[in-house]
């Protein structure tokens, strides 16, 4: 199977979600009063678009055989520190960009440790997660909210509506998702990660610079993750640290598999993030007209993540050359 | 004679009255100020030395708060404070307070996370001998003291409020609910509350009350999604003031800040204020965490002097919270001293 080319093989687990997707929007359409305007699509692409940046860079270290458990904090941290910058009165592009050098380090510091020091990609993470909020809270926000101060209207546009009630998280979004599908399939780099990803060793041994690869895969994660916390912040004028310890980071996750980005690497692209947002926002956006109670929104949360697992192993089985800690 | 005897009588008695009244006020004075000494020392011979350990569900500004007051207090009286945040993670806290038991302080001061989790705990802590006083809501297990806020009363003040803004024609009656994290009893007692109140009034539809897990970005979520569908929305109710700014947020780029309202049920921080100032939130119902962390100091020297035996009473100092319309009301937030920390 591996020698197949990789866009004829993959799009099995992004069709079959794709038509899950198709048949619940159409279901929504006849069953719910409202859902198929022009308004409500327009909310409801505003609200998956975060979780759709997140997921952006998480496909990207997933596809290269890795999980990023410190994204969420990563974000949460580094944007933290871009408000409190901008607050001190610095001008809001050197806050962000101060912010984003914070952030990438936090991506290169965890692939260093991985691929050098040679530890899980699962406890890494979940270790520089608590860390870095550890740290963060102890010097700068003691409790764990930080509000941004009055008078950055311009920045707080990028959370608001252009023209026609467009939602402008969804440009982010739509243009983070062109940037990294550009970066996946049409350069060298992009290339490395499926390779890296399908078989590290093989990869290794082709000589690939595996290690800062690695780095490299984590640091966009980290990135892309910030600009996901951006437009966060440019929503709500306030960052909450303990948004890294939600289960944000799992939805994230979910919606990467879910779309069959696979959790054995070197298989999905842009295209199966955004069919697996898609279905986890029209599913949200459904749940919360109706009203649902949150125990039953997390049944059929969970429901559907066991059936994406499940399409996962089915279509991409554990052998030994893809198994890995945690398996 | 029988009358000269009989004022004779009288006199003698009279100065035997007076000098009796003499000796008593010329007495008074030393023995009052031995007695305010002994007051002193009484005071200081119950609580000097003594261990408060205290375990709040996570050091965010309202526990911040009542830690600082409460440590002013309690330095002041030669007192110990220990403090473990358990960080919103309830394995934590409970082996915490199953630690601090087998520890001894001599008072436990708890912030529940829910009605059941410390239950038990709370139990065996009076048992073993040691004060409990719970903060801001009451587990099943009933203790020596209970401070805090009512929140289902403060559910049925905020929904009365809102009938009265948005009820009988006045708005549309639309009305939405931010809840915290969804199984949080704070948060469902008040929702609770409210909904006893809405249910009163034909003319008011609860059009969602969904979960935000205390975070601004699902509140902004939610509330996109609900102002879709109901354009009309008059009134949103939310349970905590942070995660209500990412509603504001979503409000404000509707371009629907004067139809739709924001109520907000707040512990008081100074945020909660500046978003209300700035017309992000409509009318804030708001404790204040110093006098709370006062009251809370108060519940523990109180039961250190009574003497009582732990478990033998059940105290409760509920916080009477107050409006807060404008800058004028910005007493009802508090304001953290620049020095603590």
């Amino acid at each position: 199977m591996q020698g197949v080319p990789l866009s004829v093989r993959k799009p099995s687990q992004t069709m079959a979600i794709l038509a899950m997707c198709v048949v619940v929007i159409l279901v929504f359409s006849v069953a719910l009063k409202g859902f198929l305007t022009v308004g409500n699509l327009f909310a409801l692409s505003r609200n998956i678009s975060i979780l759709g940046i997140l997921a952006l860079g998480m496909a990207i270290v997933v596809i290269g055989r890795g999980l990023d458990l410190s994204q969420v904090a990563s974000l949460a941290v580094s944007t933290a520190i871009a408000i409190i910058v901008m607050n001190a009165g610095y001008p809001t592009a050197i806050a962000l960009l101060i912010g984003l050098g914070l952030a990438i380090a936090i991506g290169v510091l965890n692939g260093f440790l991985i691929s050098v020091v040679e530890m899980p990609p699962l406890l890494t993470t979940l270790a520089s997660s608590l860390a870095v909020l550890g740290v963060t809270r102890t010097v700068a926000v003691q409790h764990y909210v930080v509000y941004l101060a009055k008078g950055h209207d311009d920045f707080l546009r990028l959370g608001g509506n252009i023209w026609g009630g467009v939602p402008a998280p969804v440009l982010v979004f739509i243009a983070m998702a062109i940037l990294v599908h550009l970066f996946l399939s049409r350069t060298v780099l992009g290339r490395f990660v499926y390779a890296h990803g399908d078989n590290p060793d093989a990869a290794r041994l082709t000589g690939l610079p595996t290690r800062p690869l690695t780095m490299m895969e984590y640091g966009l994660s980290a990135a892309i993750g910030y600009v996901g916390g951006v437009v966060m912040i440019s929503e709500t004028a306030l960052m909450h640290l303990q948004v890294a310890e939600s289960t944000l980071i799992f939805d994230v996750i979910m919606v990467v598999v879910l779309g069959g980005v696979s959790l054995v690497g070197g298989r999905g692209n842009v295209m199966s993030v955004v069919v697996g947002t898609l279905l986890i926002g029209v599913l949200l956006n459904g749940m919360t007209i109706m009203d649902m109670d949150v125990q039953t929104q997390n049944i059929i949360k969970g429901i559907v993540l066991l059936v994406a697992i499940v399409l996962d192993s089915y279509l991409n089985p554990r052998d030994e050359e893809t198994s890995k800690q945690g398996d | 004679m029988s009358k000269t005897s009989g004022m004779r009588k009288l006199l003698w008695s009279g100065i035997a009255a007076s000098v009796l009244a003499l000796s008593a006020i010329a007495a008074t004075p030393a023995k009052a100020a031995e007695a305010r000494e002994e007051l002193r020392a009484q005071f200081d011979k119950d609580l000097k030395g003594k261990t408060v350990a205290w375990v709040p569900v996570w050091l965010g500004v309202l526990e911040s708060e009542w830690t600082r007051v409460m440590k002013a207090h309690f330095d002041d009286y030669g007192m110990k404070l220990e403090v473990r945040d358990a960080n919103f993670k309830s394995d934590v806290q409970l082996q915490a307070v199953s630690e601090l038991i087998n520890e001894r302080p001599d008072v436990l001061v708890v912030q529940n996370p829910n009605v059941t989790l410390l239950a038990k705990e709370l139990k065996r802590a009076m048992d073993a001998g040691i004060y409990v006083v719970q903060v801001n809501m009451a587990s099943n297990t009933l203790t020596d003291a209970y401070v805090g806020v009512d929140a289902k009363d403060m559910g049925r003040r905020l929904a009365k409020n809102i009938i009265g803004d948005c009820g009988g024609g006045k708005g549309s009656g639309e009305i939405s609910i931010l809840e915290g994290e969804a199984t949080a009893a704070y948060s469902l007692d008040m929702k609770n509350g409210a909904m006893e109140v809405f249910k009163t009034d034909p003319s008011i539809k609860v059009v969602s009350s969904q979960p935000t897990s205390w975070d601004a970005n699902k509140a902004g979520e939610v509330t996109a999604t609900v102002l879709q569908q109901h354009p009309d929305l008059c009134g949103i109710l939310s349970v905590w003031g942070p995660q209500a700014a990412g509603a504001a947020q979503v409000i404000k780029a509707a371009g629907k800040s004067d139809k739709t309202k924001i109520y907000v049920a707040s512990d008081g921080q100074p945020a909660d204020c500046d978003l209300l100032e700035q017309g992000a939130f409509y009318r804030n119902l708001s404790y204040r965490a110093d006098t709370q962390g006062e009251a809370i100091a108060d519940a523990v020297i109180g039961l250190l002097q009574s003497g009582d035996k732990p478990g033998t009473k059940r105290l409760a100092f509920y916080t009477v919270p107050a409006w807060v319309n404008s800058k004028d009301d910005r007493a009802y937030c508090f304001t953290v001293p620049k020095d603590a920390k």
